[in-house]
């Protein structure tokens, strides 16, 4: 009888594999980076070193004079008669509409503020009830609310239009907060029951006996402890409300309202396309999500994911 | 203090009923065990005492007042829970004063009862911790001082004891009687271990698929199982059973398994003859062989296990497995013949098909 030989495995070089999962990293970095990259260097560069070529990926004669110009251009006027007259160092090109770009960071500041602070309002004590709460209807009002979700924002447009405009809140920063809230509550709901079932159910029995209420058991104990999912639905809130475009190009009309993305859109179709500007605008806009995001870093992945994975 | 009473409590979540028609009495300052396997409603009971679950129908009184849909916050409960429930961001000292705090207790007095509780359960030198610096029997007892620090009307027990190791239940058990003596409050407390409901109980409340299937005192569910679930669920090794007819006069009734012919006591008897019965011998129930009369067990040696303190055998009695315990000093080897006396009065004797005790109530 012959004995069945016993075959080694063949071992594969382990350095091939980290050498092939670096290069993928390099180039997604490059991909994603690159515009960020360029944005930023660009927003320190004067229209005319923006437009030579080869492109300057540094600076070579680094300027503030786009944010200057920015922070400045409340106090100017700009018509098509006037439009060259402005700041030199930024092309000498300024968009009409550069006036409103501040109050709009002020706009899109409230909007997203607001937001957050609803989203917590509603979403916490929603999730806590789903999670936590037995209920008739339970699983069903999670998947109703998720449900919500499927319809693409675009098809939603009208409808949200008809409302707003019943409510006689087109123009107004009402508006967007409102139809924000629609779309942005679902999935913070979706995110804090994740989290909140992921917590030992007998901490909810263990503070009701120890003599909490209801809202007591959600302030006292859930909420420290959820600190993680709340944070990741703040940030959540507050970018979707930040970058939003669509929406907000449909319900406000006038800079009283209007949030930063479609004012810096609007430089591009104004008499002339200043890109420095646009560029410094550009930063400016990804500043505070940025810092929120480098603010709150180690809760975000543990707020997505934790309870959202289960074995 | 308070008395308990369950009259028809029962609940259900949609078409499964955890609890059925439960009545039960617990006296003031009493020790009840509610002991049962998974699933058998208890831990639902308690939860329904303490008020964090709902009636489905039936009342529940704490004292002269009915309290069905009373919340816990504003019944007098304290609860420890199997998995401990402390609060992970909490010191073990705010885990200890956090019941007291919602009460409003003023700062004095509250920090006195912690320092008391912390002393008495030697966490003294722990109070500054989070619940995850500590091990197992630390945790244990903070949840065991959260709920003393109350001293609630009703202290309630969710198998506390369930996740510590053998060596440290046993001496928390001790801790846990000691506590009920000096607190001589109501205590009610959930397991599924024999053991402990038999050390801890001044009564013990077997449960089985949501219904009461003995009350008693230790003695009594151990000694006079009323089935042969409630004889199945305590003891260890558990009692053996030998299937079999009652077969002659009322006054001198004999058990019959194949050859095997056991004497069975005169008088207790419900029934002689008709249907198959089950004949229940608990391990300990063995006199030392030999011994002649009518109530012997005769079968062959087929294994022996030293359990230090005694000696278990393995039987063969009429093709049928029977674990007997003997003294340590004895000295049966694998294969031999041996016989046993049995105690006629120790017999247990159950129908075949219901499971219900045939032998008359021996108060």
């Amino acid at each position: 009888m012959s004995v069945p030989r016993i075959r080694a495995p063949r071992l594969r070089p382990r350095w091939g594999r980290s050498v092939a999962l670096w290069a993928a990293s390099a180039v997604l970095l490059v991909y994603v980076l690159a515009p960020v990259a360029w944005l930023l260097s660009s927003s320190f560069q004067s229209e005319r070193e923006i437009v030579s070529r080869p492109p300057h990926w540094i600076a070579q004669k680094p300027t503030l004079a786009n944010f200057a110009a920015i922070f400045s251009a409340g106090e100017r006027s700009v018509t098509y008669e006037t439009r060259r007259a402005a700041d030199p160092a930024s092309g000498g090109y300024i968009p009409s509409t550069a006036s409103s770009l501040v109050p709009a960071l002020g706009n899109s500041l409230i909007v997203a503020c607001a937001v957050v602070m609803l989203n917590l309002l509603v979403g916490v004590p929603a999730a806590y009830a789903i999670a936590k709460i037995r209920f008739r209807g339970r699983q069903a009002s999670l998947y109703a609310i998720l449900a919500t979700r499927v319809i693409p924002d675009i098809a939603l447009v009208v409808p949200f239009f008809l409302l707003i405009r019943n409510l006689g809140l087109l123009d107004s920063l009402w508006s967007l907060i409102i139809t924000y809230l629609a779309v942005t509550v679902p999935f913070s709901v979706f995110i804090l029951v994740s989290y909140f079932e992921s917590l030992p159910d007998e901490l909810d029995k263990a503070a009701r006996v120890d003599g909490c209420s209801r809202a007591q058991t959600l302030t006292r104990v859930y909420l420290p402890l959820a600190l993680p999912s709340i944070v990741a639905v703040m940030l959540f809130a507050f970018l979707a409300s930040w970058n939003e475009f669509l929406l907000a190009l449909m319900f406000t009309q006038t800079p009283k309202s209007q949030t930063l993305p479609i004012i810096v859109a609007s430089f591009t179709s104004d008499f002339t396309i200043s890109f420095s500007f646009i560029n410094a605008a550009g930063v400016i806009a990804i500043i505070p999500p940025v810092i929120l995001a480098i603010a709150f870093e180690r809760y975000i992945v543990s707020g997505l994911t934790t309870g959202a994975v289960k074995g | 203090m308070a008395r308990i009473r369950l009259n028809g409590v029962s609940k259900r979540y949609g078409d499964v009923v955890a609890v059925r028609a439960l009545n039960l009495d617990i006296r003031d300052r009493e020790f009840v065990v509610l002991l049962g396997p998974s699933g058998c409603g208890k831990s639902t009971t308690l939860n329904m005492i303490a008020g964090l679950e709902e009636l489905s129908a039936g009342e529940l009184w704490f004292d002269d007042a009915l309290v069905n849909g009373i919340p816990p916050h504003h019944r007098d409960v304290a609860m420890v829970f199997q998995s401990y429930a402390l609060y992970p961001h909490k010191s073990v000292y705010e885990n200890i004063a956090f019941g007291l705090r919602m009460r409003g207790m003023a700062a004095a007095e509250l920090d006195r009862r912690v320092q008391e509780a912390a002393n008495k359960l030697e966490l003294a030198g722990l109070l500054g911790r989070r619940p995850s610096q500590l091990s197992g029997g630390q945790r244990q007892r903070v949840a065991l001082g959260r709920a003393m620090v109350r001293q609630p009307a009703v202290f309630l027990m969710d198998e506390p004891l369930s996740n510590l190791d053998a060596a440290l239940r046993i001496s928390t058990r001790a801790q846990i009687k000691h506590l009920h003596e000096e607190m001589r409050t109501t205590f009610i407390y959930v397991t599924h271990d024999q053991a402990e409901a038999l050390t801890l109980a001044d009564r013990i409340v077997v449960m089985k698929e949501g219904m009461i299937e003995q009350v008693g005192t230790p003695d009594e569910v151990y000694e006079r199982p009323r089935s042969m679930f409630v004889a199945s669920f305590l003891g260890n090794p558990p009692i053996n059973y030998l299937e079999g007819a009652i077969e002659g006069e009322a006054g001198a009734p004999v058990f019959r398994h194949g050859s095997l012919r056991i004497g069975l006591p005169a008088g207790k008897l419900r029934r002689v003859g008709g249907a198959p019965v089950m004949l229940g011998i608990r391990p300990e129930d063995v006199l030392h062989d030999g011994v002649p009369g009518n109530s012997v067990l005769t079968g062959i040696v087929d294994s022996v296990l030293p359990v230090g303190s005694d000696r278990f055998l393995g039987l063969k009695v009429e093709g049928c497995d029977v674990f007997v315990r003997v003294d340590k000093a004895s000295h049966h080897v694998q294969g031999e013949r041996v016989s046993f006396a049995l105690v006629a009065e120790r017999l247990h004797l159950f129908d075949k098909a219901s499971g219900a005790s045939l032998l008359d109530a021996r108060a």
